[in-house]
C-alpha cells in the first residue's frame, strides 16, 4: 500500500532531522579533543588529546590563551538556578493551586502570568535596566536579573501544575475537608505528595531554564557574570576549543541532573503505587 | 485514604467545615504571583515605553517627553534595515522549522504505534537543550565554516572542489543555526496534536478510498493546526527576540533590533534602545494575538 512507503520516506527523514540535531553538538564533542594550544577549533584533528579539558581547569602550563572565567560563573549560575527553582515552584504551585476555583478575572490573570514566558527576554531585560538606571539602583544576578529570571520560569512551572491539577480528583481532599483537617494541613499531607512528580517537573524546568537563561541576564545583571554571559564573552574573541569541551562538560552535567530527576520521579511513582496497593487491601 | 487523615494524634473537630472560604483564599492564593508579575514584568515594559519619549543627548538621557528619538529611529536606513531583516528572517525561520519540523512531528505522532518508541524519539529531539543554547549555538562554527564539516565532506565525495564560502558569517548561517535550534518547538507541539488523533477517523476515510494525500489535506492538517499555531507563537517569540545566534554566527554583518539594543555596550543609548523594544513589542504582540485568534492556549492544555 502506498502508506507504508510514506512511512518509510518519513522514517528515513525523521533519522535525518536527529542527524541534523545532532551533527553540530558531535563535531563540537569530536573537536574538544582537538591538541592544544595550537590545534585550533577545526577540522582536522592534528593529534587526539585531552590538553583543553586540562586547560579549563588550569591544569596545564600558561599559553597565550586565557583560561575561561568559568569558575566563578558556575558557583554564580547554579546558585541564581536554585533560588529561581524555589520560588517559581512555590509561586507556581499557589497560582495554580487557585486557579482551580473558578473566579472573576481568571482570563486576565492566566494571560499576565504567561506573559512571562511570551516577552523576549531582551524587552524585560531592558525594560528591566531601565528601572533600575532611574531608581538608582545596582544591578546584581541575585537582585534585578534573578526577579527576571523568576519571570520567565514562574509561568512554566505555572502551566505544568495547571496541567496536573486538572487531572487531579478533588473528592480526596474533600474528603479530608469534611472530617475537619484544616486546609493547610490538607494540602501537606495530602495533595502536596499528590501532586509531587507535578512539581518536580516544575523545579526541573525552571532550573533548566535559569541555568541557561542568557538574554535576561545580559542586561539585568550588572558587573558579575553568569556561565551563559562568560561564554558569550567568548563570541567575540577569537574561539578555542576549550569553549567546545567546556560545552561537553555541561552536557555531562545536564545528564546528571536529568538522571537525578529520572531516579526521583521513579521513586515518587513508586510510592504513589505503593500506596495504592495500601489501600486496595 | 482515610488512613492520611485519621491516623493524626489529634482528636478530630467536630464541626465539619465545608470548603474553607473561597475569595479571599484565592486572592491570598493568587497576590504574590500577580504582584511578582506586575512589579517585574508589566513595571519595566511600561518603564520602556515611557523612556522611549525621554529626550536622547549624546551622553546622557533627560526625562523631558519628546518624540524625538521616534523620528529619528523611522527616518534612520539602519534601524528600519535592522526592522526588517528582522521581520524577514522571522518569516524565513518560520517556514523553515515547519517544513523541517512538520514530516518528523507527522512520522513520530502518527505513523509510530508503539508508544514507547515515539516517547523515545521526542526524548531525543529535546536532549540537545540540555545543552546550553550558546554553545549549540557555536556549535555551527565549527560545521560551516571554510574548513568545517560540511565543507570537507562535500569536498571528499568531490561534489565540490571549493570550499563554500557563503556557510558561515552569512545571513544563511545565521537561518541555519535559528532553524536547528527552534524547530523541536515545532516538532513537540505538532506530535502532540497528531498523537490525539483519533486512529478509527484515518481508517474510515482509507475504507472510502481516500488516498493519502486527500487524508493528509482533510483530515490530519486541520487537526493538528493548533500545534502548528502554538509552534509558530514559540518560534516567533524566541526569533523576534534574537541576536545571541546572528553574534555567533553572522560575524556581527547582520544587524537586528534585538542587536541595536545590545551593541551599544556598556552605556546603551537608552531612548533609541527603548523605542526598538517597543516597536519589538508591539510587533510580538500583534502576532502572538494573530495566532492566538486560531487557537485558545488554555483550552489545548
Amino acid at each position: 500500500m502506498n502508506a507504508s512507503g510514506i512511512k518509510l520516506g518519513l522514517g528515513f527523514y525523521t533519522a535525518l532531522f536527529i542527524v541534523f540535531l545532532y551533527g553540530p553538538l558531535v563535531v563540537l564533542a569530536i573537536l574538544s579533543f582537538q591538541t592544544g594550544p595550537e590545534g585550533g577549533p577545526q577540522f582536522p584533528i592534528i593529534e587526539w588529546s585531552t590538553y583543553w579539558y586540562k586547560h579549563l581547569f588550569g591544569l596545564t602550563p600558561p599559553s597565550r590563551i586565557a583560561p575561561l572565567p568559568i569558575e566563578q560563573a558556575l558557583v554564580r549560575s547554579l546558585a541564581l538556578a536554585v533560588m529561581t527553582m524555589i520560588v517559581s515552584t512555590v509561586l507556581g504551585v499557589t497560582a495554580a493551586q487557585a486557579f482551580r476555583r473558578k473566579f472573576r478575572g481568571s482570563g486576565v490573570v492566566f494571560y499576565l502570568i504567561v506573559l512571562g514566558m511570551m516577552v523576549p527576554g531582551v524587552l524585560v531585560g531592558l525594560g528591566m535596566a531601565l528601572v533600575a538606571n532611574t531608581l538608582g539602583i545596582d544591578r546584581h544576578w541575585w537582585g534585578t536579573a534573578f526577579v527576571l529570571h523568576v519571570v520567565y520560569t514562574f509561568p512554566f512551572a505555572f502551566l505544568v501544575m495547571l496541567a496536573i491539577f486538572n487531572r487531579f480528583d478533588p473528592s480526596v481532599e474533600e474528603a479530608a475537608w469534611s472530617l475537619g483537617v484544616t486546609p493547610a494541613r490538607t494540602f501537606r499531607k495530602i495533595t502536596f505528595p499528590l501532586i509531587f512528580p507535578g512539581v518536580l517537573s516544575a523545579m526541573l524546568f525552571a532550573f533548566t531554564l535559569s541555568y541557561d537563561e542568557f538574554s535576561r541576564t545580559l542586561f539585568a545583571s550588572g558587573r558579575d557574570l553568569t556561565l551563559p554571559l562568560a561564554i558569550y564573552g567568548t563570541f567575540s574573541v577569537e574561539v578555542h576549543p576549550n569553549v567546545f569541551a567546556f560545552g561537553v562538560l555541561t552536557t555531562l552535567f545536564s545528564f546528571a541532573l536529568l538522571g537525578t530527576y529520572a531516579v526521583l520521579m521513579g521513586l515518587s511513582v513508586r510510592r504513589a503505587k505503593r500506596v495504592a496497593i495500601q489501600e486496595e487491601a | 485514604m482515610t488512613m492520611a487523615a485519621t491516623s493524626h494524634d489529634k482528636p478530630v473537630e467536630t464541626a465539619a467545615p465545608s470548603t474553607p472560604r473561597q475569595p479571599n483564599r484565592t486572592a491570598l492564593l493568587l497576590a504574590p504571583g500577580v504582584l511578582w508579575m506586575l512589579l517585574f514584568l508589566v513595571a519595566p515594559i511600561l518603564m520602556m515605553v515611557y523612556v522611549s519619549f525621554w529626550t536622547q543627548t549624546t551622553f546622557k538621557i533627560e526625562p523631558t517627553l519628546t518624540l524625538s528619538s521616534w523620528i529619528t529611529f523611522f527616518s534612520s536606513d539602519t534601524y528600519l534595515g535592522a526592522l526588517w531583516t528582522t521581520i524577514r528572517i522571522w518569516l524565513i525561520v518560520l517556514v523553515s522549522t515547519l517544513l523541517v519540523g512538520y514530516p518528523a512531528a507527522l512520522f513520530v505522532g502518527l505513523f509510530v504505534k508503539n508508544k514507547t518508541l515515539s516517547t523515545a524519539l521526542l526524548v531525543l529531539c529535546v536532549i540537545p537543550f540540555w545543552t546550553s543554547f550558546l554553545i549549540r549555538v557555536l556549535a555551527w562554527r565549527p560545521m560551516l565554516g571554510k574548513e568545517g564539516a560540511i565543507n570537507m565532506i562535500l569536498m571528499k565525495i568531490g561534489l565540490i572542489t571549493q570550499p563554500i564560502e557563503v556557510l558561515l558569517f552569512s545571513e544563511l548561517s545565521v537561518i541555519i543555526g535559528m532553524t536547528q535550534i527552534y524547530c523541536v518547538f515545532m516538532v513537540g507541539p505538532i506530535a502532540f496534536m497528531l498523537g490525539r488523533i483519533d486512529g478509527s477517523v484515518i481508517e474510515a476515510a482509507q475504507d472510502l478510498g481516500a488516498g493519502f494525500w486527500r487524508i493528509f489535506r482533510t483530515i490530519i492538517l486541520p487537526l493538528s493546526m493548533p500545534g502548528v499555531v502554538v509552534g509558530a507563537i514559540f518560534v516567533s517569540v524566541m526569533a523576534l527576540g534574537e541576536f545571541a545566534t546572528s553574534a555567533a554566527l553572522s560575524g556581527r554583518k547582520l544587524n537586528l533590533p534585538g542587536n541595536i539594543l545590545v551593541t551599544p555596550g556598556r552605556s546603551p543609548r537608552w531612548a533609541f534602545a527603548a523605542v526598538a523594544g517597543v516597536v519589538l513589542t508591539i510587533l510580538m504582540g500583534a502576532v502572538v494575538a494573530a495566532m492566538l485568534r486560531v487557537v485558545d492556549l488554555r483550552k489545548e492544555l
